[in-house]
């Protein structure tokens, strides 16, 4: 809790990636190894992550792993959403939506 | 079940978006596929449904397309990834025999057959390794573009955008607008180089404006602009935590806090759906490399098989509507549905605002070209392909032993036959080879097949159903 409350004031200090004069749908919880963070509504599943301070989504062979293209092409973004695997940067965030590394 | 149509197009960018509208006005039974969930491709993004960008000259070019689209007749596939092409005409015509297109779709796999085919992937960029590349925080240039313009998002607090072509001033001037500090750009390009391209630019005013605009927002910021320079290396513990930045006629490096690295070496035509359909291609640095053989119209070595926009040729979103307009009305041509004469006469008007349009793509394709130069930089424990972990060490060792050409080079080390097929690592790989075997036409390309992007096994059987099984015989 007391944790929880420290990262929220650093990351309010730290302000948040998400560009202001956006107009975005309303929040959902989805979770990320069983933690909950809150992006909104079809948000691609890698920029909640990135948003969230998560950039290594897994480990490649030797290093971790992190989103490169965007775009649905270099396949470094692979997690696991609801046990299934998928590409972060192409799989919308949904309410309830529970995603892990591959 | 495979559904039947005229023309099948691939990719609803500028080019795909205008090829379908120009043949599905002219009463032809038009499908068009892509994997995202809406029409765009990269340049004309469209944001998430219920998300609201400001709007720019992008956005708004990309909705003119769009609107058309909508009105043509078109029939979209949205949010399918094509993963199979075969058929079509063989090589000495007579018979026809339509292309078969499998994709997965929302509703699972879908099959499409159609007597002409259109592709329209677009570009991917090109990014050539050095030492820490693979460290999160590091992303592309297009990368760090969509999440600006479609995502609304910025790549980081503190970011160094670095590389070559049009991306990079537009992705610097976009952090800086939206808030974020920009730690420097570096530009692989020097002074002369942009004079040099300057006549080209100017044919298209506006571009030409907003360049400037960006380059004095940038100076008002006093943002360090670093021309003719090279990111060295990206360097911290487990995410990113500085680049390593010097000039390309060597000197000083400079050092450079961020949380963000956005960089890009240029655009590659994507190929591989015209590889697997058995189009001739050929090596032209100066169009974005290994481009198919076409003519002025879009028509490759395949009969009935067409190819628009920057998957043609590099020259930009600008010029890719015309050459999509192009390729559609050949089509139809080429299926007897627009007699000569009127195919000649409708031809015209894309025809000329194609060859306005790709000047200043051209200047811009030259200026993305690859840079051998830029190999110097791989280190020989850089990991060059991320999939599968080869170093460059790996690949030199590999062509001491004997790899010759790219599918050899695959063989030995693994080098381009993970996930991504080489769309990331391929162009490091072709050109470290190619400076041992004598060129990128010897070094040659991965061979693409099916499945052309990476699907769920059990997406593509389905669910079994009893009849599939065959009946267990009982012992005699
Ligand atoms: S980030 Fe490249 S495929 Fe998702």
């Amino acid at each position: 809790m007391v944790i929880r409350g420290i990262a929220a004031i650093l990351t309010a200090m730290m302000g948040s990636l998400r560009i202001r004069d956006v107009l975005r749908p309303a929040e959902v919880t989805f979770t990320w190894q069983g933690r909950p963070f809150r992006a909104p509504v079809g948000e691609s599943l890698a920029t909640a992550l990135l948003e969230a301070g998560i950039r290594c989504l897994g480990e490649g062979p030797g290093a971790p792993r992190a989103a490169f293209c965007m775009a649905g092409s270099c396949q470094q973004c692979l997690v696991r959403v609801d046990g299934r695997p998928a590409q972060a940067c192409l799989v919308p965030v949904r309410a309830g939506m529970a995603a892990e590394p591959a | 079940m495979s559904v039947a149509c005229d023309i099948a197009v691939l990719g609803a960018g500028p080019a795909g978006m205008a090829a379908a509208t120009e043949a599905a006005r002219r009463g032809a039974r038009v499908v068009l596929l892509d994997e995202y969930p809406a029409p765009g491709g990269q340049a004309h993004r469209a944001a998430p449904p219920g998300f609201r960008m400001p709007a720019d000259s992008d956005r708004r070019a990309g909705d003119r397309l769009r609107h058309a689209l909508a009105l043509s007749g078109a029939e979209l596939r949205l949010g399918h990834r094509v993963w199979d092409l075969a058929g079509g005409p063989p090589a000495q015509a007579g018979i026809s025999r339509p292309f078969r297109i499998a994709s997965l779709g929302p509703q699972g796999p879908a099959a499409l057959e159609a007597r002409a085919l259109i592709l329209c992937p677009g570009a991917q960029e090109r990014i050539i390794p050095f030492p820490g590349w693979t460290l999160p925080g590091v992303i592309g240039l297009a990368a760090a573009s969509i999440l600006l313009k479609a995502q609304g998002v910025l790549p980081g607090r503190r970011a160094v955008v670095a590389g070559v072509g049009p991306l990079l001033l537009a992705v610097a001037a976009r952090v800086m607008k939206a808030g974020a500090e920009l730690a420097a750009v570096v530009d692989l390009a020097g002074p002369a180089e942009w004079q040099a391209a300057l006549p080209a630019l100017a044919s298209r005013p506006d571009l030409l404006m907003r360049g400037l605009a960006w380059r004095a927002r940038l100076a008002s910021r006093s943002v360090a602009v670093l021309r003719a320079h090279r990111v060295l290396a990206a360097e911290g513990g487990r995410v990113l935590e500085r680049v390593r930045v010097a000039p390309l006629s060597g000197g000083a490096p400079e050092e450079f806090d961020c949380d963000a690295l956005c960089i890009g070496h240029g655009l590659v035509p994507a190929t591989e759906a015209a590889r697997c359909l058995g189009a001739a291609h050929c090596y032209a640095p100066r169009d974005g490399g290994w481009v198919p053989v076409l003519d002025k119209d879009g028509r490759s070595s395949v009969p009935l098989l067409y190819v628009a926009g920057d998957a043609g040729s590099l020259r930009g979103a600008a010029a890719a509507p015309a050459s999509g307009r192009l390729a559609a009305l050949a089509a139809l041509a080429d299926l007897g549905r627009l007699p000569p004469r009127r195919h000649a006469r409708a031809r015209l008007g894309p025809a000329l605002a194609h060859a306005h349009a790709v000047r200043p793509g051209a200047a811009m394709a030259a200026m993305m070209a690859l840079r051998p130069a830029l190999l110097d930089g791989i280190a020989p424990e850089t990991v060059v392909c991320r999939c599968e972990g080869v170093t460059r060490r790996d690949i030199e060792q590999a062509i001491g032993a004997g790899a010759r050409e790219m599918n050899q080079l695959g063989r030995f080390t693994r080098c381009g036959t993970g996930p991504c097929q080489g769309r990331l690592c391929g162009e490091a790989a072709a050109e470290l080879l190619a400076g041992r075997v004598g060129g990128r036409e010897r070094a040659g390309f991965l061979t693409t097949h099916p499945p052309l992007r990476p699907v769920p096994i059990e997406m593509l059987l389905g669910e079994p159903a009893p009849a599939d099984t065959a009946p267990v015989l009982a012992p005699a």
